[in-house]
């Protein structure tokens, strides 16, 4: 059936009912009518109020419990290092607010061109890790194929041995990827994990469907690019953002394979205003200090961690507009 | 998904980055942890490997390997050096003396491995660094490393021989393992022939540096490194002179029981007296870094009666309720904040940290003043300050065969070891006039907003002039400062092993470790001296003896 | 050719989220195999076995390359004189590992850990997502979901810093209660008989968010219709959820608690170490922080590599085991046995 009723358009039907205790058990309920919620699908009951009351508790508790650190740490980003200092660390009562801290960071360029190496090398490994996972997804999940479970093994070694650091960095210095872009992409490119995730998900997509394109005599490509990635959209773009961010949040390959610091990523250099501050033993004489009057401390450790969430939170409503477009292809499994 | 997710992507990173324990911690945590590292670590903290040199052999210094000792002073100071304290100066010269009158660079490009605390500096267009160069009369290119997860870098470029740049820095604290047997004589230049005795003449500055310091740099009696001179006292206790006596009490601390009656007198409502005073503990008791003798025979730290002592009264003080609760679980990364912000008001810091609080908070806060202790003893007797290592940071030069190369790279060593009162100290520490800083109506420079972004320390990580206290912009610091470590210097003693490079065989290297973790349990009451003898026990026959042995030789061949 | 891979796939074990039929139906139930000779499926699947080649190379060049630095366990490995030259001192460096008292305590607060944050970390995801997934308006469910996720990306240090700015000793509650006149002090922070609670409500806060994300994503591979037809054969709430929701993540649990009891020797590390003060390490050492106390930050590779293999076996082994598991309770796994 492809219901093109509006109740069950294919931006909401997907929903699954609540964990709602139904009250008067077994027998579906007429909706409503003055008081029906327009995402609710025709064919499912209204939900008890002390159901609605207990969900929304519940994630009111959730929420805010993330919304009061959330709040503490941008204030405290905003606040002078004066105030953080008074506060005893992180402010919770706004006093004096300056935009300072983030203005110390984001002057001088450094910040951004380091943003700039960051996008390109996301989006670049991105790019690579998504393509070069889906397709040894794919072609990882027919069970029956040719060295299937060899080849499956190499995957899920790599989950439990790695390399040491001084050997992997020796490695990407004898291939002379010493202070380029590349030995950020390629030595994290694949992640079994992620290459195991699509798997089980193309695993999980009917068979029937497959067998109908193949006996139309279509190839394993053909399969794969128009009929297996469309109907995976949801998975891949939650791989996609797993890669996304860790290579958005990469530092320490930077800080080994990394010597120009005009190449430097961005976590790198945040995590280099983290720094400031710091007491070395012996650094009681000697120069002059630079900077004083700079905003020091938590006010922008804070500002740092905010920079950092920011592009996330501009990516992700892009990635979970996938997770609502149910499956179109859904034929009634037999 | 646990919490440390790997899988997502981050394999490389995390599993590496497990490693990177100094990068994983944020800056304060790891630095407050340095001194507690350094003594752990030891002097040098290196390993040797089975069949290195033998110990007696290793810490040999002749005497005709050392450079000279020629002072050169530009400026008097203000409070001489007494005993090795280090010399105040109250005032900023009209004008400076240029004592490399000649850049002597042949402008090539050097490069060298440093770390960083702080803000990465634009290279392109850095008037900082062309003023620095032009002074050099070359250019060194910088390869700015992360200070907190340096020793990881250390440890891989280390490895990698075609990687290892012109110059390298290494903190004593990130001394990689093997380093004095294998990594010194193979990756770095021997600088004997080039700086013993009277050679050292040809660098005039070079020359001004402390024996000590140079002394620290010798491995397998041959020099190596050059020094980044360090205080002769490091840490010390502090307590907010401004809040206490703004309480009407007057502190006169001259004995353990003093410090923990001030501590209780301090804590009320929201303030507590004190932070975690362990460092200030082990200074009190006159507990030794590592060995003592007694009776001709070594005995260990964790053997001798003062660190008991030193464990009870730390007990004591946790016990007390003295102690900011954040310290009690660990949070020793936000103590400056505490402290500075008047939730806690004693706490143990490294000598740096004064002048940095005074950066932070006399701006907002001008009543801001912090003071150390005047050393005393547990029992009201004569104090004993241990001396820490004589340098902090040492660098070295890739080995070499072109000496021209090796002479010029020491000729740009003698100009970054311009002393105060010198045009070349002047740019290195505050850049140029007018770009990054201008003189104020006392003539002190005041740092301009470039000098933020550009001005870091590079050069100075590389080699430095003798300690000295130049810090005029803060009213009564010099002074305070001063006199402070003039008085403190006649309690320095120098710890058996004083200045000496020894490398330890890797198999003792974490030996000590129970006792960091017994030394937080038995603070917080989770554990007692029982446990302590136990762990003793166990420190004997796990290779403690053994230890013991192997110092033992190196004393009868002093 | 294509007959022998269909007979092949039919013979595939049932995708679990097809159907809401009773499964447990062996994967090869009553369907002859026909013997196809490897020349032949090697032909066949030649796309397939292409399509694998980029990560193949990828992992072969940046993973298992380096995996054999490995070699140093068995070695008094020394930077310098690198692989081939460091001494070969046999299995002293295993023996270092496990000699020490401490291994025993870090292995025991290592599994304690782990079952504990299985049983009460490990459904909080699954539980938000359905509950969120049951929120109608899409925009609230965005809205949510974004903020949710947001402490995944808060460091470590963080995290802690601010429950100790709640729970603390000098926190918002003790601060509170004392306002209040009331003498108690609640030291969730540093007593150690919590401790397991404390790192896996962290856990939970840090995590929990972002964990839901994937199963979102399996949540939507279910199609409508299911829930039409079996309303239509009179199922209410719980089972439908019972007979629809849960079969459609059944497939990626399975798979999750598979890797993370592959992974349960390893139970954080950064947060482990931040509070290793507060409660001491009789509860907080773990098997890696272990291994750095002993070895790592001393620069002692051997050490660490050898108890890295150590970790990498015992893991391994536990994965095939709860594969194995998986079969009995008639669940794909991750592989089967093609």
């Amino acid at each position: 059936m492809s219901g093109t009723s509006p109740e069950i358009s294919t931006e909401v039907a997907v929903l699954p009912q609540d964990l709602v205790a139904e009250g008067t058990g077994g027998r579906p309920q007429r909706p409503r009518r003055p008081r029906r919620n327009k995402y609710r699908p025709v064919w499912e009951e209204q939900p008890s109020v002390a159901g609605q009351v207990t969900k929304f508790v519940v994630l009111a508790v959730v929420v805010l419990a993330v919304l009061f650190p959330l709040w503490t740490v941008v204030v405290t980003s905003l606040s002078t290092t004066q105030e953080s200092i008074r506060a005893g660390g992180l402010v919770v009562v706004p006093g004096d607010l300056t935009f300072r801290a983030y203005a110390q960071i984001l002057s001088g360029g450094v910040v951004t061109r380091a943003a700039l190496v960051s996008v390109g090398i996301t989006l670049v490994g991105t790019v690579i890790s998504v393509a070069v996972s889906v397709l040894a997804a794919y072609g990882l999940s027919r069970p029956g194929s040719f060295a299937h479970r060899p080849i499956l093994f190499v995957f899920l070694i790599t989950m439990f041995f790695g390399a040491g650091m001084i050997p992997t960095y020796l490695l990407v210095s004898s291939l002379n990827l010493i202070d380029t872009y590349w030995a950020l992409i390629l030595p994290g490119a694949v992640s079994a994990f992620n290459v195991l995730i699509l798997r089980n998900f193309f695993m999980g997509i009917d068979a029937a469907i497959l067998d109908a394109a193949r006996m139309d005599g279509a190839g394993d490509w053909r399969v794969l690019l128009r009929i297996v990635l469309p109907m995976s959209k949801a998975v891949v773009a939650v791989v996609a953002l797993f890669y996304g961010v860790g290579y958005w949040n990469a530092f320490f390959n930077a800080m080994l394979y990394i010597n120009d610091n005009t190449k430097w990523p961005l976590q790198l250099v945040l995590r280099s205003y983290v720094l400031q501050g710091v007491t070395l033993p012996g650094s009681g004489t000697g120069q002059v200090d630079v900077g004083s009057g700079a905003v020091t401390g938590m006010p922008v450790k804070m500002a740092v961690m905010i920079l950092a969430i920011v592009p996330i939170l501009v990516v992700y409503p892009f990635v979970q507009r996938h997770f609502t477009k149910g499956v179109i292809f859904g034929a009634v499994k037999g | 998904m646990n919490s440390s997710t790997p899988r997502t992507g981050r394999l490389a990173d995390v599993e590496v980055g497990r490693r990177g324990f100094l990068g994983m911690i944020a800056a304060g945590a790891a630095v407050v942890g340095v001194p507690s590292l350094l003594s752990a670590c030891g002097d040098g903290g290196g390993s040797a490997p089975h069949g290195a040199a033998a110990p007696s052999a290793q810490a040999t210094v002749s005497a005709e390997i050392l450079p000279s000792y020629i002072p050169v002073e530009y400026v008097k100071p203000d409070y001489p050096s007494v005993q090795g304290s280090t010399p105040g100066f109250e005032k900023i010269p009209a004008s400076f003396v240029q004592s490399v009158p000649t850049p002597p660079g042949s402008g090539q490009t050097f490069t060298a491995m440093t770390p960083l605390w702080g803000t990465i500096p634009p290279v392109d267009g850095n008037q900082y660094y062309a003023a620095v160069n032009a002074l050099l009369g070359s250019t060194i290119s910088f390869q700015i490393s992360d200070g907190n997860t340096y020793g990881d870098k250390l440890a891989t470029v280390l490895a990698s021989a075609k990687d290892v740049p012109d110059w390298v820095c290494i903190p004593t604290w990130n001394i990689p393992p093997r380093f004095g047997s294998e990594i010194v004589p193979n990756l770095f230049q021997d600088l004997t022939p080039y700086l013993a005795g009277d050679k050292v003449k040809d660098y005039p500055n070079l020359a001004n540096l402390p024996t000590a310091a140079w002394k620290f740099g010798v491995f397998n009696d041959k020099l190596y490194a050059l020094p980044f001179p360090g205080e002769i006292i490091t840490d010390a206790t502090f307590y907010r002179k401004d809040l206490i006596e703004a309480k009407g009490i007057t502190v006169d601390v001259s004995s353990a029981d003093d410090l923990l009656a001030l501590a209780k007198e301090l804590t009320g409502g929201n303030v507590y007296g004190c932070e975690d005073l362990w460092i200030t503990a082990t200074q009190i008791f006159k507990v030794v870094p590592k060995w003592k003798l007694e009776g001709g025979a070594l005995v260990s730290r964790f053997e001798t009666q003062e660190y008991r002592d030193a464990l009870e009264w730390i007990a004591k003080l946790f016990a007390a309720g003295v102690v900011h609760p954040d310290a009690v679980a660990g949070n020793t990364g936000e103590a400056k904040t505490r402290f500075q912000g008047g939730q806690s008001l004693i706490s143990s810091d490294g000598l740096g940290g004064w002048h940095e609080a005074l950066r932070d908070n006399l701006g907002a806060n001008p009543g801001y003043w912090q003071q150390p202790f005047a050393p005393f003893a547990a029992d009201g007797g004569t104090p004993a300050l241990f001396q820490g290592n004589p340098v902090n940071i040492f660098s070295f030069l890739k080995k070499s065969d072109d000496e021209a190369r090796i002479t010029e790279l020491l000729k740009l060593a003698d100009v970054l070891a311009a002393p105060f009162g010198t045009t070349e100290f002047d740019v290195i520490n505050n850049g140029v006039e007018g770009v990054h800083y201008t003189k104020d109506g006392n003539g002190l420079p005041v740092p301009t907003e470039l000098a933020a972004t550009e001005l870091q320390p590079t050069y100075t990580f590389l080699v430095d002039p003798p300690v000295a206290q130049t810090r005029v912009q803060y009213p009564g610091f010099v002074e305070a400062y001063s006199t402070w470590m003039a008085d403190a210097a006649q309690y320095v003693e120098e710890p058996l092993f004083f200045a000496m490079q020894i490398v330890e065989p890797p198999q003792y290297a974490s030996l000590g470790q129970p006792f960091t973790d017994l030394e937080k349990d038995i603070a917080r009451g989770r554990k007692s001296l029982t446990d302590l003898d136990a762990a003793i026990a166990t420190w004997k026959s796990s290779g403690g003896e053994e230890l013991r042995a192997f110092y033992q030789e190196i004393l009868d061949a002093q | 050719m294509t007959d022998a891979r269909l007979t092949e796939d039919a013979a595939a074990p049932q995708p679990a989220a097809s159907s809401a039929r009773r499964r447990g139906r062996s994967a090869r139930s009553g369907v002859p195999q026909r013997k196809v000779p490897w020349t032949t499926r090697l032909r066949r699947d030649r796309s397939l076995l292409l399509m694998v080649l980029p990560a193949i190379v990828l992992l072969a060049v940046f993973a298992y390359v380096p995996m054999l630095g490995n070699v140093i366990a068995w070695q008094d490995y020394s930077p310098y004189q690198g692989f081939l030259h460091s001494p070969f001192v046999g299995w002293s460096n295993f023996e270092r590992v496990f000699d020490n008292p401490a291994f025993l305590t870090a292995v025991e607060n290592t599994l304690t850990i782990t079952l504990f944050q299985l049983v009460f970390y490990f459904p909080v995801p699954i539980v938000l997502a359905l509950l969120l997934n049951s929120v109608m308006s899409p925009r609230v469910r965005t809205t949510i979901q974004s903020i949710v996720y947001l402490p995944h990306f808060f460091s470590w240090v963080l995290v802690v810093t601010i429950f100790q700015q709640i729970f603390g000793g000098a926190g918002l509650v003790n601060q509170t209660l004392r306002n209040h006149g009331i003498d108690h002090t609640v030291s969730f922070m540093t007593n150690p008989d919590t401790f397991l609670v404390l790192i896996t409500s962290q856990a939970i806060w840090k995590d929990a968010g972002w964990g839901i994300i994937i199963f979102l994503a399996a949540l939507t591979t279910v199609s409508p219709e299911l829930y039409e037809a079996s309303v239509v054969d009179g199922a209410n709430r719980w089972r439908r959820m019972w007979h629809v929701t849960l079969p459609a993540l059944r497939p990626v649990i399975v798979l999750l608690l598979i890797l993370r009891l592959g992974d349960a020797l390893t139970v954080g590390f950064e947060q482990l170490i931040l509070q290793r003060d507060a409660v001491g390490a009789g509860v907080s050492e773990v098997i890696d922080t272990y291994v750095y106390y002993q070895g790592v930050i001393y620069g002692d590779w051997s050490f660490a590599a050898a108890a890295g293999l150590v970790k990498g076996v015992v893991s391994l082994a536990l994965v095939l085991g709860a594969n194995k598991l998986a079969h009995v309770f008639g669940e794909a796994g991750v592989y089967q046995r093609a």
